[in-house]
């Protein structure tokens, strides 16, 4: 186990800068995601601390080792490769042992280690099985147990469940990281799946373009997002443009003015200090209105339903608020009626602590 | 994936099976049975005699033997030479791996002329030996005679090696980067790495490509005549040729040459088949970019490549010396230079009509290839028509079979009185005793695997849901083929081609045995008939030979760069 720091890496392919200037700590024993969309430099960033690219600057930490230029098969990181990569020649039990012929290991404790990461990942009654003979399923399994076996400093997973399917996944999601936490191990989870992120991860970064546009446990991310597009990319989210009036009672909350009214909010971003008359946005998310019967003072919309969308376990209302260009979406947990689209208006009310101010 | 049953696709199976029958599965049966039925009564006599036969044996044996050696010998120059142009990146790679191809094209017993020149008793080896005083003029060192079957073999394998190099190079391209990647990764080092998970995944397109360049080492005829070779199957069934119709012996011989073939063929494509492992598809994770080479171990694998590539061009280069030589007797090099072979060529009675015909021979087998190839393989691969499967084995067996058996075949079933005498007899359109049809007919079969291998791989590289789309969106099979698959698979479709072209141009087994009259001469047969008259015929075959391989040698590296690494698909089992 180790812990993982990344220093001023930079990555270019041709003229292309696929990771800009990389600073991180990935701490001992920490499950680590990242996030990002499809392009973003994630895998790159993967495989550049697996030592299969070479960065062009920066320095790369296993612990106190710099490890910048040591090559793959020293480094003693363990991957799960989105294909799998399992080899088709060799079966089960020859794939997971793998790794430990090449730490030279006797064959008796080859084995029972190997017997014994196949029972974790509860594929030991197929230890004679060829690879071709495997579900998805069964193959990402092996996967991970070909790397869990060498007991690595660190496991990298590069998009390991999206082959699966839905319910699978959601197993697998929980397995990962009881396996991870039972081995206490450190792990670098690649993903483009939201939902995996938040419910697996200790802490996570959201990659974009080639940088990091935020860093933090799942929570932090999801209510404090410190731009437009991580409160984009995770989740979803209203935005209003307004202008700052003055700063409200609560330290660090500010009055907003917008076409739709004045609204309270918090600023997330501890590098940014607003000034009276900033132009800024207000990043509301759907779930944080609420219905209310009476016109409340502030922090509210008011419009017709024009649109509706039944999801199950919420529903989705599109609001047409007066001076505001975008409907405002909001969303109601498992309601017991529809209301329906018309000319009736709503209040929808916000809390002030669910008002996030962000510098445009 | 769903395939989409096609109302036509057994109409295509019927009318190809119907093809494979008449002209592939009859001949072939005709002249086995020559060896089974003699005078009506049916006889396992003439195969024992064979068998028990020392000569015939000892031919068998000496057939095995070049099959064999050829082979290893292929594989140990083809296997270092993919690996390194797979794992590295070094000048001029583009240039050297396509110059590596144009040996297959050029038939080695064009480029036998030019050995002869080189290594015969008064020619350039023992001529430069004797200048630098290691040999004596007087008492010449007789290369062929001493060294006559590690010659053939190093001919052999020197024009065989590009059927292995492509082979293994298709196998190590379409091998997933992330499995070596993985290997490293659990602490593996790159080089082991390469040889405990790489090279095993690759071995089934090595062994796809040692059976078929050991089944063409085992059956070459070219070779060993110019080398005056007689004690091999392949000499012994062709001088089989002139008491025709008199002595079983020849196909009794054929039949033991086909069981061997055939067997080792389904052998191989049993053992390949279960474990096609290189087209367990590639992710999507970009290669690691093959590594540049510098300093020494960048020039000592140039060297490699350029001495591999000179030494396997050596016997054109002699032949093109011999073209260009006023008079090239007991000396390293032709003492003049001329272009008067070239012009004598021009007016010999055999040259120019030779390449007309061979031109016309080779178009028409390559249009009947393609129709066919193209036919056969989207029943294979797109349909689920009954006795697809049979269709699949049928159009490769061409590859088990030696031209030599076909040709004989051919023969036995257009002879007067036969039922497809009309192929060589069917006024006014064929004029008496012209092979064109039966040598369009001939080289197509032969030929037709490698089509039928590229296209199939054209149909399997593009998803059937593209095909889908377009018939979604209202197009039918017609329009589909023409607007949508015929495009995604015209690299493929046009490298057979050309291959097909060039295979059919310099064909030896058909083109010396069906073509009996000088104004039906293909290329190869007048260059062999000119080779063995008297006068200046050597040097006209050798102008002739020097035409034929600039225009094969263009067809190959044309061919090289249309398909690139994909060329490998063609070469397989």
């Amino acid at each position: 186990m180790v812990s993982i720091t990344i220093r001023n890496l930079t990555k270019r392919f041709g003229d292309m800068v696929a990771l800009k200037q990389l600073n991180l700590e990935i701490r001992k024993g920490e499950l680590f995601f990242l996030l990002g969309p499809s392009g973003c430099g994630k895998t790159t960033l993967l495989r550049t601390i697996a030592g299969f690219y070479q960065p062009d600057e920066g320095d790369l930490f296993f612990d106190s080792d710099d490890v910048t230029r040591r090559p793959p098969h020293r480094r003693n990181t363990a991957m799960v490769f989105q294909s799998y990569a399992l080899w088709p020649h060799m079966n089960v039990f020859q794939n997971v042992s793998f790794g430990l012929q090449q730490k030279r290991l006797p064959a008796g404790v080859i084995e029972s280690r190997v017997n014994k990461a196949l029972r974790t990942v509860q594929m030991d009654a197929y230890a004679s099985r060829k690879i071709n003979q495997l579900s998805g399923g069964q193959q990402q399994r092996v996967a991970l147990a070909r790397a869990l076996v060498v007991e690595p400093a660190c496991l990298l997973l590069d998009e390991p469940l999206s082959n699966l399917d839905a319910q699978l996944r959601l197993e697998m999601r929980s397995e990962i990281r009881r396996i991870c936490k039972e081995a206490g191990l450190t792990t670098i989870y690649v993903t483009h799946d939201q939902k995996e992120a938040l419910s697996v991860a200790d802490r996570m970064a959201i990659l974009e373009n080639g940088d990091f546009a935020q860093i933090g446990t799942p929570q932090e991310l999801y209510r404090d997002p410190i731009s437009r597009s991580v409160a984009t990319f995770l989740g979803e989210s209203n935005f209003l443009a307004g202008r700052i009036i003055e700063p409200a009672k609560r330290l660090g909350y500010w009055a907003v003015e917008t076409n739709a009214g004045t609204f309270e909010g918090r600023i997330t971003d501890a590098n940014w200090k607003p000034q009276y008359n900033d132009r800024v946005s207000l990043a509301i998310r759907p779930e944080c209105f609420h219905m209310v019967a009476e016109k409340p003072y502030a922090s509210f919309v008011q419009g017709k339903i024009i649109r509706s969308a039944y999801l199950g376990e919420l529903v989705h209302y599109w609001l047409d608020v007066d001076g505001l260009s975008a409907p405002v979406q909001i969303s109601c947990l498992n309601p017991r009626q529809i209301e329906p689209a018309g000319d009736k208006v709503y209040f929808a009310e916000t809390r002030s602590e669910d008002v996030i101010i962000l510098n445009n | 994936m769903n395939k989409v049953r096609y109302d036509g696709a057994e109409v295509i199976l019927v009318l190809a099976m119907a093809f494979f029958g008449a002209f592939f599965i009859f001949p072939v049966l005709r002249t086995v049975g020559e060896a089974f039925y003699v005078d009506g009564v049916f006889t396992f006599r003439y195969v024992m005699d064979v068998l028990n036969d020392a000569t015939y044996v000892e031919g068998l044996g000496n057939a095995f033997q070049l099959g064999i050696w050829s082979t290893v010998v292929a594989v140990l120059i083809a296997l270092p030479l993919a690996i390194l142009a797979d794992r590295f990146e070094f000048p001029a790679k583009r240039l050297l791996t396509t110059l590596l191809l144009v040996p297959l094209v050029l038939p080695p017993f064009v480029g036998a002329i030019g050995i002869k020149q080189v290594l015969g008793q008064s020619g350039a080896l023992n001529s430069l030996l004797s200048a630098v005083g290691l040999a004596d003029m007087n008492h010449p060192i007789d290369w062929l005679g001493q060294w006559r079957f590690g010659g053939m073999v190093l001919m052999t394998a020197f024009h065989l090696y590009p059927i292995i190099y492509l082979n293994v190079s298709a196998a190590l391209a379409n091998l997933d980067p992330a499995l070596e990647e993985a290997a490293e990764n659990l602490g593996c080092p790159p080089g082991k790495g390469f040889f405990f998970i790489t090279l095993p995944m690759a071995l089934p397109g090595l062994f796809a490509g040692c059976t078929v360049a050991f089944i063409w080492g085992f059956t070459e005829l070219g070779v060993p005549l110019v080398f005056d070779f007689t004690r091999i199957t392949s000499v012994q069934i062709f001088d089989g040729i002139k008491d025709l119709g008199k002595s079983p012996f020849p196909y009794a011989l054929v039949a033991v040459v086909l069981t061997l073939t055939a067997t080792l063929f389904f052998f191989s494509k049993r053992l390949v088949g279960g474990r096609d492992l290189s087209s367990s598809g590639r992710a999507s994770v970009g290669r690691r970019d093959a590594r540049p080479l510098r300093g020494v171990p960048m020039r000592a694998c140039v060297a490699f490549f350029i001495f591999i590539i000179v030494f396997a061009l050596l016997p054109h280069a002699g032949v093109t010396l011999v073209a260009f030589s006023g008079d090239w007797y007991l000396s390293i090099l032709p003492s003049s230079l001329t272009l008067q072979h070239f012009q004598e060529a021009l007016g010999h009675p055999i040259t120019l009509p030779s390449i007309a015909n061979s031109l016309r021979y080779a178009s028409l087998a390559m249009i009947l290839n393609v129709v066919l190839g193209v036919a056969i393989a989207y029943v294979i691969v797109r349909t689920k028509a009954r006795g697809r499967e049979w269709l699949d084995v049928l159009s490769m067996l061409p590859l088990a079979v030696p031209g030599l058996v076909l040709a004989f075949g051919y023969l036995a079933i257009t002879r007067e009185g036969e039922l497809f005498r009309w192929l060589v007899d069917l006024p006014p359109f064929i004029p008496k005793d012209s092979p064109i049809l039966l040598l369009v007919i001939a080289y197509a079969v032969r030929r037709l695997p490698y089509i039928v291998r590229a296209a199939a791989a054209g149909f399997q590289q593009t998803s059937a849901s593209l095909e889908e789309a377009a018939a979604n969106l209202g197009a039918g099979p017609i329009t589909t083929f023409v607007r949508i698959t015929g495009p995604l698979i015209a690299a493929n479709l046009i490298a057979g081609a050309i291959l097909a072209f060039a295979f059919s141009m310099l064909e030896v087994s058909d083109s010396l045995i069906l073509a009996q009259e000088q104004r039906f001469f293909p290329v190869t047969k007048a260059i062999y008939i000119l080779f063995g008259s008297l006068g200046n015929g050597p040097f006209l075959a050798a102008a002739l030979g020097v035409w034929a391989m600039v225009f094969l040698a263009v067809s190959i590296i044309g061919a090289g760069y249309v398909m690139g690494k994909k060329m490998g698909a063609l070469f397989r089992v």
